[in-house]
């Protein structure tokens, strides 16, 4: 249950930039949070993408999250890679910008044809459309889970270290998520 | 869903951010940096901070209620001890009904924690402050002016990514800003136990002509009381696997007795039966989870959460040599026929499944007698049986010196590899030691530190000292068993004699946090005796419960959800209305469950996590597996022949039809044994 591994997939060199970055806005920096924030908000901005699947909503995540950053950065203690602590500040944003629209019951929501729209503007083909709608549909750590291992393609340890739990949770929940994806695929298709 | 299905998830694309949009989150970003560097600057003159902050006397009072395991144990157990010398003599000397010189031996101790407690639930009040996440954070800390250091502020947002899973992090703190006041409603749910008056009528009875089993002595304790989330949102208890409490029921009931109310601990009964819970396999993660929400079957606004745990069982080829002390009771009130002669043929039994890396000795404390075998290999049968066979009972105890003894022999045969045990055999007559008690106490704690495990066996009726069973049997890291017949014998000492020998994990502790926005109340069926202090749970140096292989433990929690028409508390009128919608609870969340425990060898404790997720829930209790619905017909039982006054609603008719319905294929009957349980009590109460 080891979940003290580092985070790939950054660079090594870019990401110990970061780490400085990181290190000196929060020391009050002006100059490298203003960086840091420039360098970040892709990430930021895709990452919610991916999760809510509308530009409008991820737009208002990336900004909410920028606005918090000053604020909760010096909870950033260097425990964990900045870069899967920043994953967590984006996920949670997601989850309170659904909670706030009174959206989060997503499972007994009908599909309508403009989530559908705006879900995947480059559809590669229909199937991938419907499976993404499916996952952001799934309760709230399996689409978690799902979208780290096989969107973002982390290990188990990589996402059990952005959602604090370990890794057996995060299989836990791929398995449930198989299960509930099962039941909600065939759901629609019939 | 294959695999490859989710594989082409990578696929996903996001669109370039737009570049207007990116430009307007920056402008705002720099302003809330200028904001947070200003406030930061002003810092130590704004609001209060989270220590210096008024404290109800509510929570003070509340604190001394809580129990706390570390404490108690010495100080029930010396009171244990000396306790049985009164009942003696009042025994001895007058028809003095036995009912009144029983104690209630864990009526609450004043124990003024709170400094220690309340620091910690300060903390994580304090972060629930800041559970604005939505709000610019300029806004945030201009309304609730209570910005506490930004050292802490952070830990709202993302402790659990921040800090280790190890760290309480992932209590996401769920408190409310109101703490203080809500504490005042917590003692109005505290269910009196009230009898009903055809119980009382069977008090009575035992009063006025104590019948067999009158001089049984039980330690009472309160019925669990429901929890307000919002106050106490996470609920702690040790793990207990024995089952005295079962066949101690089984035994009075057969008799045409009911059970001593005190005597039924609800997850004794629960765990005394076999759960098909998933099994793991592997040995360093030793328990497989089986959680499961249920309507409950009493009450419509309720919901019931069942949390399986199952043990890894290795093979018994895998079983390490165990160099067993068996320290048996040979004092004259061991002379009955359901004491020493059933003693011998249970420890025949176990004998039967030792073999030649295995060791016995047979010590006695009674009479001039000390050991009566040395350490010999299991394989030597004949000579470990003749020595068993010429046990006989009789003459004045020389305890201290018997207990010494067992524990020298079981020092004796350490080796790498080899676990030593002594197995006490007792009627409960525990006038041993009498002379220092908290020697004895002492004596068990220092050898389970140094590896020597306990496990106590209760015989017969009249004299059983339950409390003292059960403080020995916890302080030796074993279980308590109470053998009312052979076939309990055969159950303890053959069918689960992996589960009596070979621990797969020590010190498991089970926490719940609730998720209040979901769930309103809750409590916690039975454990009240292994209830621990939420700080308890990270520190490893509190004691709980062990597990032996291939056992399985439930636990039960009854919970009201939000909204329900079976909440028992008005909702706060200066409560949380505005930060109900952005408290940090994952959506879809009961609650989150974890669980540590030590692997057999090791001394730090190991984490297991599991969200208890609305996906667990079914609609229906039919829908619920039979070993939910069977644990809760169990659960409804005890607590009736507790007096819980929960369950006073519950009839035995309802509890037989859903038991007969969740008895399944039972090939051992004892599922089909509880039912006629069920028929018994029902006539005994005559309702």
């Amino acid at each position: 249950m080891d979940v003290s591994a580092p985070i790939e997939g950054v660079a090594e060199t870019s990401s110990a930039m970061m780490e400085a970055l990181v290190v000196r806005a929060r020391n009050g920096d002006r100059e490298a949070f203003g960086e840091l924030v420039a360098e970040q908000y892709d990430f930021i901005f895709r990452t919610a993408f991916k999760w809510c699947g509308s530009r409008e909503d991820a737009e208002d995540v990336a900004q909410d999250v920028c606005i918090k950053l000053p604020r909760i950065l010096s909870g950033f203690e260097g425990r964990s890679a900045f870069q899967s602590w920043l994953y967590r500040v984006v996920l949670n944003a997601v989850r309170d910008m659904q909670r706030q629209r009174g959206r989060h019951n997503k499972r007994n929501r009908p599909m309508d044809d403009e989530t559908l729209a705006v879900a995947a503007p480059e559809p590669e083909n229909a199937d991938d459309e419907e499976l993404w709608i499916a996952v952001r549909q799934l309760p709230a750590r399996q689409c978690d889970s799902v979208l780290l291992v096989y969107a973002e393609q982390k290990s188990h340890a990589e996402a059990a270290a952005i959602l604090g739990c370990s890794e057996g949770t995060v299989s836990y929940h791929l398995h449930e998520a198989r299960k509930a994806l099962r039941t909600l695929l065939t759901s629609e298709t019939s | 869903m294959s695999n490859d299905r989710f594989d082409n998830l990578k696929n996903l694309r996001a669109p370039e951010p737009d570049a207007a949009a990116k430009a307007r989150a920056l402008e705002q970003a720099m302003a809330a940096f200028d904001t947070e560097q200003a406030t930061k600057a002003s810092d130590t003159t704004q609001g209060l901070r989270d220590r210096d902050r008024p404290m109800g006397i509510f929570n003070q009072i509340q604190g001394w209620f809580k129990m706390d395991a570390r404490i108690p144990v010495a100080a029930t157990l010396s009171a244990l001890l000396i306790l049985p010398l009164g009942v003696m003599l009042m025994q001895s000397s007058s028809f003095t009904p036995p009912r009144q010189a029983v104690v209630p031996l864990n009526a609450p101790q004043p124990v003024p924690q709170t400094g220690g407690r309340s620091e910690v639930e300060e903390a994580d009040g304090a972060l629930a402050q800041n559970e604005a996440p939505m709000l610019l954070a300029d806004e945030a800390e201009s309304d609730f002016n209570l910005a506490p250091p930004p050292g802490e502020v952070v830990r709202d947002q993302m402790g659990q990514v921040a800090a280790s899973p190890e760290v309480q992090a992932m209590d996401a703190p769920a408190e409310t800003r109101t703490r203080e006041t809500s504490e005042t409603l917590t003692a109005a749910p505290s269910p009196e136990p009230m009898p009903m008056v055809k119980m009382e009528g069977y008090s009575d009875d035992q009063i006025a002509m104590p019948a067999e089993g009158g001089g049984d002595r039980f330690a009472e304790f309160d019925d669990a009381a429901v929890k307000v989330v919002a106050d106490e949102p996470v609920s702690t208890f040790s793990i207990d696997v024995d089952t005295a409490s079962y066949t101690y029921m089984r035994r009075a009931l057969s008799e045409g007795r009911l059970p001593d109310p005190a005597s039924i601990r609800v997850e004794e009964l629960i765990n005394y039966f076999d759960y098909e819970y998933a099994v793991p396999n592997d040995p360093n993660e030793p328990f497989a989870t089986d959680i499961q929400v249920m309507p409950s079957p009493w009450d419509e606004g309720k919901q019931v959460i069942r949390i399986g745990l199952q043990g890894y069982e290795p093979a018994p080829a895998d079983r390490e040599p165990v160099n067993l002390v068996f320290l048996i009771d040979t004092s004259g009130s061991m002379d009955a026929p359901d004491k020493l002669p059933l003693l011998k043929s249970a420890f025949r039994l176990l004998v039967d499944q030792l073999d030649a890396d295995d060791t016995i000795s047979i010590v006695t404390y009674a009479g001039s007698a000390g050991t009566v075998l040395e350490p010999t290999p299991a394989s030597e049968r004949r000579e470990i049986l003749g020595a068993l066979d010429r046990l006989s009972a009789g003459g004045s105890t020389a305890g201290a010196a018997g207990i010494e003894a067992a524990y020298q022999w079981a020092e004796e045969g350490e080796r790498e590899g080899v676990t030593s045990r002594v197995i006490l055999a007792t009627d409960g007559d525990f006038n041993v030691g009498l002379s220092s008690p908290d020697a004895l106490t002492e004596l068990i704690s220092d050898k389970r530190e140094a590896g020597i495990f306990l496990s106590v066996l209760g015989f017969g009726t009249g004299n059983l000292n339950d409390a003292v069973m059960q403080a020995l049997a916890q302080n030796g890291n074993g279980t308590a068993h109470y053998i009312d017949n052979y076939r309990e014998a055969q159950r303890v000492l053959v069918d689960e004699v992996g589960a009596t020998l070979m621990p797969i994990a020590s010190d498991v502790k089970v926490q719940v946090e609730f998720n209040p926005a979901e769930v309103a109340e809750y409590r916690l069926i039975g454990y009240e005796t292994r209830a621990l202090n939420r700080e308890d749970f990270n520190n490893d140096r509190v004691d709980a419960g062990d597990v032996g292989a291939g056992l399985s433990v439930t636990a039960l929690y009854e919970i009201t959800p939000v909204g329900s028409d079976s909440v028992l508390t008005d909702p706060l009128r200066y409560g949380d209305a505005e930060e109900q919608g952005t408290v940090n609870a994952n959506e879809g969340e009961l609650g989150f469950f974890k669980l540590r425990y030590k692997l057999p060898s090791e001394s730090d404790s190991a984490l297991y996590t599991q969200a208890i997720t609305d996906d667990l829930a079914v609609d229906t209790i039919s829908e619920a597996d039979i070993d939910a619905r069977f644990a809760l017909a169990v659960a409804a039982f005890g607590q009736k022949l507790r007096h819980t006054v929960s369950a006073d609603t519950v009839s035995f008719a309802e509890i037989r039809d859903l038991a007969l319905g969740a008895r399944g294929e039972d090939p051992a009957g004892y599922r089909s044994e509880f039912l006629s349980l069920i028929d018994l009590a029902e006539s005994l109460v005559g309702e």
